[in-house]
């Protein structure tokens, strides 16, 4: 799977969980989605998980920082 | 020692004239900790000893704690300090008898130190910049509570005497005076005569100091933090905002984005966070239960006992039902969003209000007393409304209130300070001697106290 599919993927699960019309980019982090907060930044990274069938650490749950960097753990996971 | 106090206003002079006579680093770092060390000690040693204490543990277990990273102790490390620290804290609090000033606030900053370097982050190599980081006297007492990544580099820095800055952190402490002297001092005996004894008030007089007290404390507590930003801007530090105009708050979830900043965000990234995280594969339950217990934390991170508990749940209760009724929400700020805003805003005002009672009263069976006599009669005649402050006092109580909410919305508009920094300098000074008078003579000095030195 390309990073490209994955940020596909991932503008599905965004626009379900946060049930909105957003369009993703790599560099964008909470604060430029309406309604990604501590809230349902959670509930984003379980549907994540589910999806993928994959497991995020804390730290990594804490520490990511953009998009892109959700995208790059997601194809280290799954590779 | 308090902000507002004759020793504070000649030490810090002082500190402030020694502090930019050598601007190098290590000189003003000895100095910083020297008049950090006077200002914790000034009524006890006690203080100080805890202080330190907690300081050497929490540098050395960082240290132990990175080295083993990633070996199987790690987890053991961490725990262990958590539970020592926290011990610690509840012990002081409960058992010895003193309670150790600041401790509340300094705890969370070594804890959050900790956890930081359990998930990654390089631990401080140096005993003075990180004993600084935890007893930084400006922020020390009431925080805010200042996170290891944005206060440490500042620290690190040599920093030059600028006078543009001096006078802004003057001018930001001036503001943090104002709320402090002509609106919470000015009031609180006034309140606290009603809430001593809620039994012998009339219910508009419980109606009365319920509405107020959420303006008192917030004019207190922003006014302490507004000195506090103030002063570490004197001596060319950025502390973190503590308040962003939480009375405009919709929503109880959004007044805890802007009500004590530094103690939500740190309960959202250090218990909330981990903790909706480990309960995520039950979904939308695992988080509703996490806001609870994260509200719950909040409560009684003020004091023990079932009062402050509840505090906290009527917080958590709250968000939990605004996230369960966010579609609900949605749907009616869009019909009638000129209905919506103003409703929501007193809303949440009336709620919070409500709320605080557990906290000002710290008695259950109190707040339920108050809550069933709110609305008992309206027969108060104005005399007793007064609760003894004269009727120019209540003038000037109120213009204060209109004063410092409206300088909020403007400074949400464009920077007040900016503005004035630009104006003819006749025009500036006659601002700087107008605010100075005012202050001086419509002031309730000698009252001394913040509220929250107490946590």
């Amino acid at each position: 799977m390309t990073k490209e599919e994955i940020l596909q993927q991932l503008n599905d699960i965004f626009r379900r969980v946060l049930n909105n019309k957003l369009t993703l980019t790599y560099d964008m982090s909470a604060k430029d989605v309406d309604g990604w907060d501590s809230m349902t930044n959670l509930m984003l990274i379980g549907e994540i998980e589910k999806h993928y069938d994959i497991h995020f650490k804390m730290r990594e749950i804490v520490k990511l920082a953009n998009v892109g960097e959700l995208c790059d753990t997601i194809l280290k996971k799954i590779a | 020692m308090e902000f507002v106090s004759l020793p504070f206003a000649a030490g810090l002079v002082v500190v402030f004239v020694l502090y930019y006579l050598f601007p190098n680093r290590r000189w003003q770092r000895a100095l910083l900790l020297m008049a950090s060390a006077a200002f914790i000690g000034y009524n006890s040693l006690v203080h100080l000893a805890f202080a330190v204490g907690i300081t050497l543990f929490s540098f050395y277990a960082g240290r132990l704690l990175a080295r083993k990273i990633n070996r199987r102790s790690a987890p053991f490390i961490l725990w262990g300090s958590i539970a020592l620290l926290i011990a610690v804290w509840i012990a002081a609090r409960y058992a010895v008898g003193v309670f150790p000033l600041g401790i509340s606030f300094y705890t969370f900053q070594a804890l959050a130190y900790l956890i930081e370097i359990y998930w990654e982050e390089e631990p401080e190599n140096s005993l003075p910049d990180f004993a600084l980081y935890m007893l930084l006297f400006m922020k020390f007492l009431s925080g805010p509570i200042e996170r290891a990544d944005q206060l440490l580099p500042q620290i690190k820095k040599a920093r030059m005497f600028n006078y543009e800055q001096t006078v802004r952190g003057l001018m930001t402490l001036a503001g943090g005076a104002f709320m402090k002297l002509m609106i919470a001092d000015r009031i609180a005996p006034s309140l606290d005569g009603v809430f001593v004894d809620v039994h012998n008030a009339t219910s508009m007089q419980l109606l009365q100091v319920t509405m107020l007290y959420p303006i008192q404390l917030y004019a207190d507590f922003a006014g302490y933090t507004l000195m506090a930003i103030g002063i570490g801007q004197m001596f060319g530090f950025r502390l973190s905002p503590n308040f962003n105009r939480p009375f405009t708050s919709q929503s109880t979830t959004e007044l805890w984005r802007r009500w004590h900043m530094s103690l939500s965000f740190w309960v959202r990234d250090y218990v909330f966070t981990p903790l909706s995280a480990s309960l995520r594969q039950h979904g939308v339950w695992g988080i509703r239960l996490s806001l609870l217990v994260t509200f719950i934390v909040i409560g009684v991170w003020h004091g023990a006992g079932i009062a402050f508990a509840a505090y906290g749940l009527f917080q958590g209760l709250l968000v939990v039902f605004e996230q369960a009724t966010a579609r609900q929400h949605e749907w009616f700020q869009k019909k009638a969003p000129k209905i919506y805003a103003p409703l929501m805003t007193i809303r949440t005002y009336v709620l919070f209000a409500l709320s605080l009672l557990f906290f000002r009263l710290e008695n259950t069976r109190e707040v339920f007393y108050v809550y069933s006599h709110l609305f008992d009669g309206f027969t108060t005649g104005i005399k007793e409304l007064k609760l003894g402050l004269t009727d120019f006092y209540w003038i000037v109580f109120g213009i204060a209130v209109v004063l410092m909410f409206a300088a909020e919305w403007a400074e949400s508009q464009h920077s007040l300070i900016d503005r004035l920094r630009r104006a003819n300098p006749l025009v500036r000074w006659a601002a700087y001697f107008v605010f100075a008078t005012i202050l001086f003579a419509f002031g309730a000095f000698g009252v001394e106290n913040f509220i929250y030195t107490q946590f």
